[in-house]
């Protein structure tokens, strides 16, 4: 069950923003007539299906592919004997694009059969005789992890502020405490997939992409292409989840397979090709260790990481990121350690850093309030920090204390009781769990066309931007802020987005998406009127709107650009979304089983511009909260490197019967420090510190304290 | 996928014999598991006979023979339709509530009686074609062995094999003591006991059951009896829904008064087959139904376990779960 209530973030008096609109492209979805990538109607496309190394490590010593080239259907069998010579600094993450024989994880891309029909394809791509010469692959992170070295992102260097080590051996009271959370895997609705279509030096690639010109950029430079050689078109994306960010071997592959059989060519990952080509969250083992004075002043806080990255190529999740910020404490550590596996390449994964992080922070302060006898509510607020601590910034705006206070008053907080293991109901034990997150909010430079149209008194505009909507509303949302901009009912804008011949936009990233394309929207709408009052050459005592400008000036078509970035003096601050979590979980006495009967997310991040799809976004980051809390992990057997959950059966998300009542609360504000909206971003808040609550509920309800993710049932008995 | 010739069966005499006449042909039911191994290249048939369209759905009382007043459900009825029968429903709540833990409605839809007895394992050692797996390459070694094995077998595995049989229905149709009915080309019909029906894997973990070559299943018969009002299937997994089990509980009780005529008790998620707790079901015979003399069967059934290197929990949550599916069936249901 899901109920509706979320409170707008502010009176918006006469304004469709703010406002509760469904989809604008709902309709489109639900019939089936949105066309996701290789939806896109193409005349006469052969289809390419991946095949992949069976070792970890070492190389290919033999590849014999006469089988499958003689196989039914076949047109190529492309492998690195055969593969163009691709650039493989381009900014194609992962590697795995057939330029040598070396294998550095299993499951890596190591040929493409390009066939008439996808059956054809996938049957000889069985027939493929591959020897290998295998080498010791480096595959058990419980070993690897005492190797674990600094790593080479200068961001994640030791952050050090007081002396956290001394002040813990004099503490009154602590916690320390190592929390491990597995890999995960994005498995968004739609799995990656691409349609490559060539005309002449030009290539069309029809793709799910987070970021239309990031794709753009790295499949043009991997291809040694110039970028105005390649379009992306990318209308509607099922899911992405920080896989379809940065792009992988598979894209560029298919404009490959394209040239060499002179057709255009469709190439989609299968499921269980998901788990090994398009990144992962990585498995983190994270020591926290906090300190408090007796009545509950933190002293020291310390949050020490080691985790994994590729042989190639590194990427560490900022999981110490909520430590820097949400508390106040004189003494600070956080550290980065990491290393090199043979396994694909880790990336960003929904609240990359701040999910997993807060994981590990928020249990701890769980911990630490309950040997402090304190409610962890009270906890909390007595370590709130009046600037943010890692650098003495004021915050834009930061609405912790808000959050926790209405998210206690609306899910009854007070009815749980402190003692663990006091709230029995028949064969459940009950429990209550808080934790708060957090998430940066910034708005990144985007450009945006506004073009109007007059046909008789109907005015008309359409937005292009080159945006990305993962399913989130960003149609909605730019269709509602032009409307408000330009003074037009919302059905007389036609947004376009997803296509790199539109002006160059942000991904739909780290958050950054609402507001990056919602104020150049909003700035080209205001640009449009503007140049249309000047043109006239007339002076108003009131402002008139594009559309009686355009009707009383006789002008047919206009249009104009703007081109967007964040408010000056944004860097004065510390911006971020906050949010406070709120768990009741019944916990199976005999069984272990554990279900979350109530979920409530309390967020304050900037103004709301559509409370529904805002409210879709938390509630679906709580969801995949959930799973992280109770059923996802990706699991390596050590002895191949591949992974032993290899579909959706064994990889587990939550079903429609694990999620009880989902409720999302906006606290109402507008944050003006660094965008003219007052926008923050929710899509990645909404994930921040869910692990945690439900862990800590697990806890009130029966005492155990469970530090490994996700909590299936063997870990309660 | 593998090319493959189609077939669609007129009658039972001719599925049965072009069965036989091809030792690479198989019978496509509902096509949800057999498919999906058939994508993964684990099942490598060269002909599908679709049985779907035999007359072989229907389920009816049992007029004659030894499991008269029993009930017969055809090899061919869909799950859906077996779970929601009101026969069923009334009178054999546990196979209602074993179907429907399993699997979710879209593929209860599709999927049949005899389909589901055959399903192979989930073990995804023998999913990956390119990991060993004695059951799919006999000889070529058992990955889970001494691999993740969480999900794996506690009682009768082999060397060879330590995967498990991953139907609930099948479950609640070993507690219910039913009876496979089967029919050779020859046009020859012979009656399984559903105990005999599934195998462990011993030295042959290839072969899942004792089905011959050539056989159809026609139906699953099932004796009438006394547990109708005291009966419950418990499903214990890593989600509320759509997983398989890592324990699972059929339980069913006779009683007078508070005293226990007859018990029975199967296990899923344990063995390579339905483990049958007979000697929790012995002791439990005209004794009190507390939740003393539960706790003491199980542990008696849980003692022989012999559990492998991730799936240790499984002991003591078959012995919890044991005494909650009983005390569940005396409470008819209710917790
Ligand atoms: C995602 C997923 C989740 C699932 N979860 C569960 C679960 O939780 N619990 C559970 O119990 N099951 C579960 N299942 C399995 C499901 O119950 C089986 O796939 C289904 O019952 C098989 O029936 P079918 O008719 O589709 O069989 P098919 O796939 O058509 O056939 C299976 C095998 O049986 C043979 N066969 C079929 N009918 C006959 C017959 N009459 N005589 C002789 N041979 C025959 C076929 O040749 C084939 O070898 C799940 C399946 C999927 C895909």
């Amino acid at each position: 069950m899901i109920s509706i209530k979320s409170i707008n973030s502010m009176e918006d008096k006469n304004t469709i923003t703010g406002t509760p609109v469904s989809r604008i492209d709902g309709i489109l979805k639900v019939t089936g007539k949105a066309d996701y990538s290789t939806d896109h109607p193409i005349k006469n496309p052969a289809y390419a299906v991946i095949f992949k190394s069976t070792i970890a490590a070492g190389k290919i010593t033999d590849i014999d592919t006469s089988l499958a080239e003689k196989s039914p259907g076949v047109l190529s069998v492309i492998t690195h004997k055969n593969a163009p010579k691709l650039n493989t600094k381009g900014g194609i993450r992962g590697g795995a694009m057939l330029q040598s024989p070396d294998i550095y994880f299993y499951g890596q891309h190591i040929g493409v059969v390009v066939a008439e029909t996808f059956e054809q394809a996938r049957h000889a791509a069985h027939l493929v005789q591959v020897k290998y010469e295998k080498k010791e692959g480096k595959l058990d992170f419980e070993k690897l992890a005492e190797d674990a070295v600094l790593p080479k992102d200068k961001e994640k260097a030791d952050a050090k502020r007081g002396d956290a080590k001394k002040a813990l051996e004099i503490a009154d009271v602590k916690v320390e405490e190592i929390y491990s959370t597995p890999i995960e895997h994005h498995h968004p609705m739609e799995p990656h997939a691409t349609i490559a279509e060539w005309q002449g030096e030009n290539v069309i690639l029809y793709n799910s992409s987070q970021i239309v010109n990031g794709a753009q950029s790295a499949a043009a430079a991997t291809l040694n292409l110039k970028p105005e050689n390649v379009r992306i078109v990318s209308p509607y994306i099922g899911g992405g989840f920080g896989s379809k960010g940065g792009q992988w071997g598979n894209l560029v592959l298919a404009a490959v397979a394209a040239k060499m059989v002179n057709r255009p060519v469709k190439l989609a990952l299968t499921r269980q090709q998901m788990f090994n080509s398009v990144g992962l969250r990585q498995r983190n083992l994270q020591k926290v260790s906090l300190a408090a004075t007796k009545d509950g002043k933190l002293t020291a806080l310390a949050h020490e990481i080691t985790t994994h990255a590729a042989m190639q190529d590194e990427f560490v999740e900022p999981c110490g990121d909520c430590s820097k910020i949400m508390y106040d404490s004189p003494n600070s550590l956080i550290t980065y350690r990491v290393v090199a596996m043979n396994l694909i390449l880790p990336t960003y994964t929904r609240g990359p850093g701040k999910s997993t992080g807060s994981f590990a922070l928020e249990s701890a302060m769980d911990e630490l309030a309950f040997k402090l006898k304190m409610d962890p509510i009270e906890f909390r607020l007595k370590n709130e920090p009046e600037r943010d601590p890692s650098n003495g910034k004021p915050w834009s705006s930061r609405t912790t204390v808000q959050c926790l206070k209405e998210g206690a008053k609306a899910f009854g907080w007070e009815k749980r009781k402190a003692e663990p293991g006091q709230n029995q109901q028949g064969n459940y034990l009950v429990g209550y769990g808080v934790s708060c997150g957090t998430y940066p909010a910034h708005q990144r430079p985007s450009s945006a066309n506004v073009k109007l149209k007059r046909d008789g008194n109907n005015v008309t505009a359409t937005i292009e931007l080159a945006a990305a909507d993962l399913g989130t509303g960003t149609y909605t949302i730019l269709a509602q802020t032009a409307a408000d901009a330009l003074d037009l009912p919302i059905n007389k804008i036609n947004v376009k987005i997803g296509d790199s011949d539109f002006p160059p936009a942000a991904g739909s990233v780290g958050s950054v998406g609402a507001t990056s394309y919602a104020n150049v929207v909003n700035d080209a709408c205001i640009k449009v009127t503007d140049e249309l009052i000047a043109r006239s050459g007339k002076q108003f005592f009131v402002r008139p709107t594009a559309a009686k400008l355009m009707i009383s000036e006789n002008v047919s078509e206009f249009q104009t650009r703007a081109d967007s970035k964040e408010l000056e003096g944004a860097e004065n601050y510390s911006s971020h979304s906050f949010n406070a979590n709120f768990a009741e979980v019944w916990v199976d006495i005999s069984t272990g089983m554990v279900k979350v009967e109530r979920f409530l997310a309390v967020t304050g991040a900037g103004k709301i511009l559509n409370p529904k799809t805002a409210r879709s976004q938390i509630i679906g980051g709580n969801t995949w909260g959930i799973g992280m809390a109770l059923t996802e992990e990706s699991l390596i057997d050590p002895r191949w490197g591949n992974f032993a959950t290899r579909s959706l059966a064994d990889y587990h998300v939550p079903s429609n019967l694990d999620i009880g009542t989902m409720e999302a609360i906006f606290i109402r504000e507008e944050d003006k420090a660094g965008n003219k909206l007052g926008v923050k971003g929710i899509g990645e808040v909404g994930i921040v510190g869910v692990a945690a609550a439900i862990a800590n509920a697990v806890f009130n309800a029966t005492g155990k304290r469970v530090r490994q993710l996700p909590i299936t049932p063997d870990k309660l008995l | 996928m593998r090319p493959f010739k189609y077939t669609n069966a007129k009658n039972i005499s001719s599925a049965t014999k072009l069965l036989e006449g091809n030792v690479k042909a198989k019978f496509l039911a509902g096509g949800t598991n057999l498919l999906d191994l058939m994508k993964e290249d684990v099942e490598q048939p060269d002909e599908l006979i679709d049985i779907t369209r035999l007359d072989l759905a229907q389920i009816k009382i049992i007029t004659a023979g030894a499991n008269s007043g029993g009930i017969s459900i055809g090899g061919l009825g869909r799950n859906t339709e077996t779970a929601n029968h009101p026969i069923i429903r009334q009178n054999y709540p546990l196979l209602t509530q074993a179907i429907l833990a399993g699997a979710s409605g879209q593929i209860r839809n599709m999927a049949t009686n005899g389909g589901n007895l055959l399903q192979r394992t989930r073990c995804s050692y023998f999913y990956d074609v390119n990991m060993p797996c004695n059951k799919r390459q006999p000889g070529s070694g058992c990955g889970a062995m001494e691999g993740i094995n969480r999900m794996h077998a506690i009682f009768g595995w082999s060397e060879k094999c330590v995967a498990v049989y991953p139907s609930d229905m099948s479950v609640a149709l070993s507690a219910l003591n039913a009876a496979v009915t089967v029919r050779n080309a020859g046009g020859q019909e012979r009656s399984i006991a559903f105990s005999d029906f599934h195998r462990l894997p011993e030295n042959k973990p290839e072969q899942d059951t004792n089905l011959n070559p050539g056989e159809i299943i026609t139906a699953i018969e099932i004796p009438k009896n006394n547990f109708a009002a005291h009966s419950y299937y418990l499903k214990v997994r890593d989600r509320a829904s759509y997983a398989f089990a890592l324990v699972s509980v059929a339980a069913a009780l006779e009683l007078n008064s508070n005293k226990i005529v007859q018990a029975r008790i199967a296990l899923g998620g344990v063995a390579h087959k339905p483990w049958r707790a007979l000697k929790a079901e012995k002791m439990l015979v005209g004794k009190e139904a507390t939740e003393a003399n539960f706790k003491m069967a199980a542990d008696a059934e849980m003692a022989d376990a012999r559990p492998l290197e991730h799936n240790k929990f499984k002991v003591e949550l078959g012995n919890r779960s044991i005494v909650r599916a009983l005390q569940m069936a005396f409470n008819s249901g209710r917790s």
